[in-house]
């Protein structure tokens, strides 16, 4: 389990990350989204000890990670956005380095080495050195070397880049595997990704947690539509808000009397389309465009990262 | 601090960074052998281990730039300092590392006394005294480079500035013995001077006041490199 409480980092004057504070408990996967900047990298720098907060505390498995670092470091695992790699060094090499540094037993070593190169599915690099190992290789050594000493808590920052769409598949389902017996939080851009394999979303917006909620209820939780109607907003927006299932009504384009589009939220499984054609018909307003809007999160992530907050969403 | 420093030593004899210092310092030992004793044909070995120090001043911040400049720029140190090793492990590990390289050459050196010892009779002692003392002035000049490097991120400037703070040690020797100092000074700068604590090893006299001095030279710049690894883990910027 790790434990963010409160923290806070500066660099001199500047806030990159302002009180955050989550927990992330073993059998979770975790996506931690946020824009270029937003200080996603430097919270996982916090989290993974690399930087002392400014402010507030991390705890791994309990273990307060500024009171007692070499003890909590032992359950962590830490994945960099650039590979830790020593060229000179061959993957098997590298991964022996990784165990004794992390303290690993002698005589486990081998065989723990063993099993997390097949695990990441690297045995057949084995013996080649990491600074020649292809972009795909190299990602899949650094998870490997997260892996060494089998910490509870994983840390990833862009863990995919790099990987082609197979490999992505691959580690999507290696991290579904890990989850069982770890805590994970990734960063990503993908947010494909981070909706088929993270459990719960934290979303970062110039250095503040503006969003934590589990995957599922975002996406699933809160169907929305498009609709485009011929006809004045003025006449259709006041019944279309009153209708049964429907959340939430914005007017994101009041165009010619002729064409006015709408994002609908609805409540999942509402009658809310017949109850919409009857609507309309009754206006006499034909509809020109009624779709479903895809990805959510997508569109939450554009909306957060543009200024406005979970709550003004929902 | 054992697989930190396995592991740089390995680096150093895996990458060409051993060999080239070897055959860097190769030639420059060579041609100051050639031309303090070989061309004199003289049997002191003393002025030679006195200019093989200042051939060191230059050559250690090259030897030293990878440990933790280079580190930095790999952004290698990512790995361990997020490691359950404590600063203190990263760099004594590091620092034994490269301190063996430098016991390595003092040991091929030792074959300029045996070349000697075929024409002419050398002193054992004297000569085990003058290595000794190279030996301390080195770990000396390591320490004090490894905490210069450890400032800074790019290897270039790293070693940019360790030949800088160098030369200025180098200087301070010089101005120990300058006319025109405050004789106060002058005293100051004996005192610290690492060149002046390496004179008395070069007369035969070993020295323990220098040997304690060179000790706590590298202890107190080990400390700083620590303390200045945790501080940037809470000032970084």
């Amino acid at each position: 389990m790790i434990q963010a409480e409160h923290i806070t980092r500066r660099y001199g004057a500047f806030e990159a990350v302002k009180d955050i504070s989550f927990t992330v408990r073993v059998g979770e996967v975790v996506g931690l989204l946020g824009q270029n900047g937003a200080g996603k990298t430097t919270a996982l720098h916090v989290l993974a000890g690399y930087l002392a907060p400014s402010a507030g505390s991390v705890r791994v498995n309990g273990i307060d990670l500024a009171k007692k670092p070499q003890e909590a470091k032992r359950h962590l695992g830490y994945l960099p956005e650039t590979i830790p790699l020593y060229p000179e060094l061959t993957a098997a090499e590298y991964l022996r380095f990784c165990c004794d540094i992390k303290s690993v037993h002698p005589q486990d070593r081998e065989q723990h080495i063993q099993e997390i190169m097949a695990l990441t599915d690297i045995l057949d690099v084995k013996d080649q050195l990491s600074g020649t190992l292809s972009k795909g290789y190299r990602q899949r050594l650094g998870l490997a070397q997260a892996l060494c000493g089998s910490p509870e808590a994983l840390l990833m920052d862009e863990p995919t880049a790099g990987f082609d769409p197979v490999q992505s598949h691959a580690f999507r389902r290696l991290v579904r595997k890990l989850s069982k017996k770890h805590a994970i939080i990734l960063s990503s851009h993908l947010l494909s990704e981070v909706q088929e394999v993270c459990d719960r979303v934290l979303m970062i917006a110039s250095g503040r947690l503006v969003m934590d909620q589990a995957v599922a209820e975002d996406t699933q939780q809160k169907p929305r539509f498009r609709l485009v109607v011929s006809g004045p907003s003025s006449l259709v927006l006041p019944p279309l808000r009153q209708l049964p299932g429907v959340r939430r009504v914005e007017l994101v384009q009041r165009g010619s009397a002729e064409k006015t589009t709408f994002i609908v939220e609805v409540e999942k499984d509402s009658a809310f389309q017949q109850a919409l054609f009857k609507l309309l018909s009754g206006l006499s307003v034909p509809i020109m465009e009624l779709s479903p809007l895809g990805d959510s999160l997508e569109e939450l992530f554009l909306r957060v990262s543009s200024g406005q907050t979970p709550e003004a969403l929902s | 601090m054992n697989a930190i420093f396995r592991r740089e030593l390995k680096g150093y004899f895996l990458t060409p960074t051993a060999y080239l210092f070897l055959v860097v310092f190769l030639a420059l030992s060579g041609l100051l052998f050639y031309l303090n004793n070989l061309v004199t044909r003289g049997s002191d070995l003393m002025p030679f281990f006195s200019m093989l120090s200042y051939v060191w001043m230059l050559l250690s911040p090259v030897l030293v730039v990878k440990l933790l400049a280079g580190e930095r720029q790999q952004m290698t140190d990512q790995l361990l300092i997020t490691s359950p090793l404590s600063s203190a492990a990263i760099v004594l590990g590091k620092f034994l590392a490269a301190g063996v390289v430098l016991l390595l050459f003092v040991l091929i050196m030792l074959a300029y006394p045996i070349i000697i010892s075929l024409y002419a009779r050398v002193w054992v002692g004297e000569v085990f005294t003058a290595c000794l003392g190279f030996l301390l002035q080195g770990f000396a000049f390591v320490a004090l480079d490894l905490m210069v490097t450890g400032f800074m991120r790019r290897s270039a400037s790293a070693v940019a500035a360790a030949l800088g703070v160098n030369l200025f040690v180098w200087l301070v020797g010089l101005l120990a013995n300058a006319p025109f100092v405050p004789s106060a000074i002058n005293r100051l700068f004996s005192f610290f001077s690492l060149y002046g604590r390496f004179v008395p090893f070069l007369s035969a006299q070993l020295s323990f006041a220098s040997a304690l001095y060179f000790i706590l030279f590298c202890a107190v710049c080990l400390v700083i490199t620590i303390s200045a690894m945790e501080l940037r883990r809470v000032k970084q910027s």
